[in-house]
């Protein structure tokens, strides 16, 4: 993407950022038993979505780099770009379900099978991102990541199925349930489907500049090592002086 | 019915925060990696 179409697309993002909250704040109506609280689906439901997106993004990723026919850095490096934007957005959907539990359940947090698969995917993530600052070469970084984003990815079918699968707390979903029932209308689905378009967005442009961001700083540690080792040579074999 | 309206607050501004703090960071220094770059070239 070039410098102006990228420019382009983050000045879009932003416009559709700012109608999603006027429509979610001002314009789409309270919930009839929820009331306002309700108001935190607009950016409870994306940020899941992107959590499973992001997660998603790392994974084929990391696919793309064991697989020796499309192995790459760029992979690598767009895999680490994924899921640190996506432990982002897990961790900002952990807290709003938290703020929107505590008035709906009457709690901040329940050990529900929906609620404690979300924070092991979130830790698993972390985790992940920290195995990325351990290995001594790319090469190094590569294979031990993209095996464990794989693994790591696991996790999210069972964060999606959980509560289709096991008695919650946690409602089943409003769009993507079991018989794809969808349980809003109007206003409010159009606030949804606008706040989901508008993150993903976001997340587009946030990967993107992370990758870019990765992209130069692996080359500022290449162009460091080479000149390193070509210092460390002349150290070790000074050129003999010329005597004319 | 209760309407909650503090914690809608709570979480919309904290949203906007963690994305602000998050995207300045990454603005900051992608600038800061790109102009070392071309001091590089």
């Amino acid at each position: 993407m070039s410098r102006n179409a990228r420019r382009v697309f983050g000045g879009v993002t932003l416009v559709l950022l700012a109608i999603t909250a006027v429509l979610a704040l001002w314009v789409s109506p309270a919930d009839k038993e929820q009331g306002d609280a309700m108001r935190l689906l607009y950016l409870h439901v994306p940020t899941a979505w992107l959590a499973y997106l992001a997660f998603f993004v790392t994974a084929l990723a990391s696919a793309l780099w064991l697989w020796p026919r499309t192995r790459s850095t760029t992979w690598d490096l767009l895999a680490g770009a994924s899921a640190e934007v996506g432990v982002l957005f897990t961790g900002l959907m952990l807290m709003l379900g938290s703020l929107w539990g505590r008035p709906i359940w009457g709690t901040w947090w329940e050990w529900d099978a929906r609620l404690t698969t979300t924070a092991v995917l979130f830790f698993l993530y972390l985790g992940y991102l920290a195995l990325r600052r351990t290995a001594d070469t790319s090469e190094q970084r590569g294979k031990r990541c993209a095996i464990a984003a794989l693994i790591a990815f696991a996790d999210v079918p069972i964060v999606h199925f959980s509560v289709n699968w096991w008695q919650t707390l946690h409602q089943t979903g409003t769009v993507f349930n079991p018989k794809l029932d969808v349980q809003i209308h109007g206003t409010m689905a159009v606030t949804l489907l606008l706040s989901v378009l508008s993150f993903t967005m976001l997340y587009v442009c946030l990967t993107l500049s992370r990758l870019r961001l990765a992209e130069l700083e692996e080359g500022r540690e290449q162009r460091e090592l080479e000149l390193a080792i070509a210092e460390r040579i002349a150290a070790e074999h000074p050129e003999p002086a010329v005597t004319v | 019915m209760d309407h909650n309206w503090g914690y809608v607050a709570a979480g919309y501004g904290i949203t906007t925060g963690a994305l602000l703090v998050y995207g300045g960071w990454l603005w900051n220094r992608l600038r800061r990696a790109q102009q070392s770059a071309t001091d590089g070239d």
